[in-house]
């Protein structure tokens, strides 16, 4: 079989990708209170929530990272990942029901490891709204495998 | 009074420390995880990164003590030390590296590690809250 998976040599700093949107239901904050056990009031409370500054329930922060790194597999061919190592990430704003969601992803920065068969990818991304608002943003450290 | 329910910002101390209840990684999780968000699988029997993060979240509901009263997560910064497997017990630990007073409110960085069963740390950072002032009809 043809291996399509992108190698540490095949990606290049200032590669832009653009995800297609997807839109954040009620069911999906659902589910992830489920899975995660965080029942905050932000993300279950609607009578609450009216009362608060966003007006309504919001999805949790860390739903969004979760989407977004779904959404990054289907912005570009997929990375010969072997690790994500780490983030620095910011919540901007809040992701409402009904908000649809998309990332920019833009390699900033490749560097070598201590290992000749892998490097460091690090891509800046951007989570907007239908309204082209910020959402959040941060950047991701991937190692990748170099083309063996 | 019963017991307090809330920590406000007032109430928070640098060096405070937290120490979650431990929970163990299934298979679910990860059916479930992939299934919300469409992320392909990796290598068998490793658990996608952002679950144990995920799982941390809540069981710091469930640690003995009263949750802090959370306006925003702002943002955090984290490493993936090593991998979690299905079939692992993470637990989590946090304490309060410093706080600082806005206005409304103020905000808290924390320092967070998820340990395995062995001890080891699988993830590590620091996470930054929006945290509420207590209002002044819950004043002690």
């Amino acid at each position: 079989m043809t291996d399509l998976r992108r190698y540490f040599e095949d990606i290049q700093p200032g590669e832009e990708y653009e995800s297609p949107g997807r839109t954040v239901t009620e069911t999906d904050i659902v589910i992830f209170a489920g899975l995660s056990g965080d029942y905050n009031v932000l993300h279950t409370d609607a009578e609450f929530m009216k009362r608060s500054i966003f007006g309504e329930r919001i999805a949790h922060g860390l739903l969004g990272l979760a989407i977004q790194a779904g959404l990054f597999t289907r912005s570009t061919q997929a990375y010969a990942t072997l690790a994500f190592v780490g983030l620095r990430w910011k919540f901007k704003g809040p992701i409402k029901i009904g908000d649809t969601i998309k990332l920019r992803a833009k390699v900033v920065a490749k560097k070598e490891t201590g290992k000749p068969d892998r490097g460091l990818i690090t891509l800046q991304r951007t989570v907007l709204n239908q309204r082209g608002e910020i959402v959040q943003e941060g950047e991701t450290d991937l190692i990748v495998e170099r083309r063996p | 009074m019963t017991p307090q329910a809330h920590l406000y910002f007032e109430d928070v101390a640098v060096g405070m420390t937290v120490t979650t209840p431990a929970m163990t990684v299934t298979e679910a999780h990860v059916g479930i995880f992939q299934g919300l968000v469409r992320e392909p699988g990796g290598a068998p029997g490793v658990v996608p990164e952002l679950i144990p993060l995920c799982l941390a979240i809540g069981l710091g509901w469930r640690a003995p003590a009263p949750p802090l009263v959370v306006l925003a997560f702002m943002g955090f910064e984290w490493e993936f030390i090593q991998p979690v497997h299905v079939g692992d017990t993470i637990s989590s630990r946090a304490r309060v590296l410093n706080k600082r007073a806005l206005r409304e409110g103020g905000v808290v960085v924390e320092e967070r590690v998820i340990l395995s069963q062995t001890g080891a740390v699988a993830q590590r950072g620091r996470f930054t809250f929006l945290v509420a002032r207590r209002p002044k009809e819950a004043a002690a």
